[in-house]
């Protein structure tokens, strides 16, 4: 079966130093995979190269079987993209947030549609018609999501996904995520958050300095990646 | 055509944004009432004058019982009557005169004594409609743009507004486009009612309408280049603010500098000066120092030339054409190189596209230093007429007969 997502001996430079070294990995499709790592270790990077905004120094990166490179749009089109610390427009309320996105992504969404994402993550009713200048963090973390999952997009590309959510937004995130992967959505998330990524990923890659350092799978462990085995092979990796 | 309309909506909700085209729609209606204005007085002090033109000219013929005493006390109004245009450029109408009311004097030093400065080429003038296009609306442009891109980096969105539109074309062009369109259209709309007041020609509103959007292309082309670079939007303001110095001040300023130094010009004055001397002069010198040299000019009075009393009008107006005469050469030279300034300054333009906009608006209004020196020469004409009419009386003297006055050459403003 073809990869959703493949990197293949990947190196990114940047200012002449390698941010991204040698790395490769596959992603099935239906199958979420978390890359943990430290500030620096090359995980935004990933991302960026996955949506052709930086161009691979050495191998390649692949969507549906196809080098980004060779059509970095329709590479686009397969994915929804979450940044990190994601930015809406604080003088737009929610729905014309999302209705401003999704129109520049070439999706058209009915309010009730837009009302049923934003339901799933359980952003306030009361809150949806405000600017979201006056959101907390958290809130603007769930528009975001409501906006990935709007994209109906075969791929979700996540960066730091969970950072502002309290611990209940959180563990309802894992559940969605896995129900868009059960659905046969491809997700590539990467993360500092070891429990997290554990408790969803159905495989955990540990990338360090450029370099991925290790991989570790939930069918090996019996259907859940044991945090604990992580959480030592991180620590011990980020202390060497 | 949706994603215009996407980023319409987008804009109507930028407080900022909207602020900078409502104040362009401001400016511009204001700019296009002062034109207004301004050209209407033009034309009211025109109208209030030619209503006493004929009327004062009678009068003063009606004490006479002279062809020379007529001659001398008649006044004749000349004027460039300002375009169906010139409200959006006024150019040159600030600096040189359009109306004058001459006699049978000496016609340079009538022409000219009004004229104690140069009147020579405009780069940056009055607050009207081509001044707001050619030198204010750029800013309002950069202030609109710089940050289209710079400010998206800044807040973080920048990537992933890319990657939902697939393509920074898709996202960028329509998103600066309606503001360029937002920004073009808030100066013209007034512009355009402007226009359709003044009953100014379609060609020309639309030829005027193209320069515009020309000019506040040239400028999206330098801030899109300029945009592009990785720095921060402030940073981005002040170089941009920095080129629109450079572009629509420092360059003209220094250009007019360099051209004002490169091409000497003499003055109004000097013509005055030089004029007023020559025919003062002549009553102190012999008839034949004023008779030879207007002779040699008009042979056909060669036998009726001869001058016997102590005062005779021929005489009189011999010399003050002889004045003419005489300040040829410094007229000549007043005149080619305002011209030679004007062609410089054309060419200086191609340097800013504030001071071609505006030289290209002065152009269609009709209000540039080609139009101003072209009236100066329907006024020679004109005065070329008037002696032509009052020679054979000075020379042949018939009796004094004011129904012959009747067939003074009328001033025709029509280029």
């Amino acid at each position: 079966m073809t990869p959703t997502l493949e990197a293949r001996s990947l190196v990114v430079m940047r200012d002449g130093a390698a941010v991204l070294n040698d790395v490769s990995f596959a992603i099935a499709p239906g199958e979420v995979f978390a890359l943990l790592g430290g500030n620096g270790a090359g995980k935004s990077t990933t991302l960026l190269t996955f949506l052709g905004f930086l161009q691979p120094t050495a191998g390649d990166v692949l969507v549906a079987g196809r080098s980004v490179g060779d059509d970095v749009e329709a590479a686009r089109a397969k994915i929804a993209y979450l940044p990190e610390a994601a930015s809406l427009y604080g003088h737009l309320n929610a729905y014309e947030n999302l209705g401003y996105f999704l129109d520049l992504a070439g999706r058209k969404v009915s309010r009730a549609a837009l009302d049923a994402a934003l339901d799933q993550v359980a952003l306030p009713t009361e809150a949806r018609q405000r600017r979201m200048q006056s959101y907390s963090k958290g809130m603007r973390q769930k528009t975001a999501i409501a906006l990935a999952l709007l994209r109906d997009t075969p791929i979700l590309l996540l960066d730091e996904p969970t950072s502002g959510l309290d611990p209940v937004a959180i563990d309802e995130f894992h559940a969605m995520v896995q129900a868009l992967a059960a659905a046969g959505r491809t997700v590539l998330m990467v993360t500092h958050d070891v429990y997290g990524a554990c408790q969803v990923a159905d495989r955990v890659g540990l990338l360090r300095g450029g370099r991925l350092v290790g991989s570790f799978a939930a069918s090996d462990a019996g259907g859940r990646i044991d945090t604990e085995t992580v959480h030592a092979a991180f620590a011990a990796r980020e202390a060497a | 055509m949706n994603a215009l309309l996407r980023e319409a909506r987008f804009l109507a909700k930028d407080r900022g944004a909207v602020l900078w085209i409502v104040l362009a729609l401001l400016l511009s209606a204001a700019a296009t009432g002062f034109g207004i204005a301004e050209v209407r007085e033009q034309r009211q002090t025109i109208a209030a004058l030619l209503a006493e033109d004929a009327k004062d000219r009678a009068n003063a013929i009606s004490k006479h019982d002279a062809w020379g005493d007529a001659a001398y006390d008649a006044f004749h109004l000349t004027y460039a009557p300002p375009s169906d245009f010139a409200f959006a450029a006024l150019g040159q109408r600030d600096t040189a005169p359009w109306l004058h009311r001459v006699r049978m004097l000496s016609l340079e030093s009538q022409i000219h004594e009004a004229d104690t400065a140069n009147a020579d080429f405009g780069l940056i003038g009055r607050f009207d409609f081509a001044f707001l296009a050619a030198a204010v609306a750029p800013l309002l442009l950069i202030l609109l743009l710089h940050d289209l891109r710079a400010g998206e980096r800044v807040a973080g969105r920048h990537d992933w507004l890319v990657a939902s539109a697939g393509t920074p074309r898709r996202l960028w062009l329509p998103r600066a486009g309606v503001r360029f369109g937002g920004l073009a259209l808030a100066l013209l709309v007034p512009f355009w009612i402007g226009a359709a007041i003044e009953g100014a020609g379609f060609g020309a509103a639309l030829a005027a309408s193209a320069l515009v959007v020309g000019s506040l292309a040239a400028w999206w082309a330098i801030i899109a280049v300029v945009g592009r670079r990785n720095a921060s939007p402030p940073a981005l303001l002040a170089a941009l603010v920095g080129i629109w110095l450079m572009l629509a001040l420092l360059i003209p300023a220094a250009a007019r500098a360099g051209i004002e130094a490169a091409v000497p010009v003499p003055d109004g004055a000097e013509i005055l000066m030089l004029q007023r001397d020559a025919v003062n002069d002549a009553w102190d010198k012999p008839k034949a120092a004023t008779m030879t040299p207007f002779l040699a000019r008009h042979p056909e009075w060669r036998a009726l030339g001869t001058v016997e009393k102590p005062f005779e009008w021929k005489w009189y107006y011999a010399f003050q054409q002889v004045g003419d005469q005489q300040a040829e050469p410094i007229v000549t030279a007043y005149r080619q190189g305002r011209l030679a300034r004007d062609r410089a300054a054309g060419w200086a333009a191609l340097l800013s596209p504030a001071a071609l906009t505006e030289r290209g608006l002065e152009r269609l209004a009709g209000t540039d230093t080609r139009a101003m020196i072209a009236y100066e020469d329907r006024v020679r004409a004109f005065h070329a007429r008037l002696r032509a009419f009052h020679y054979p009386l000075f020379f042949r003297d018939p009796p004094y007969d004011p129904v012959v006055l009747d067939g003074l050459p009328r001033y025709d403003p029509a280029p």
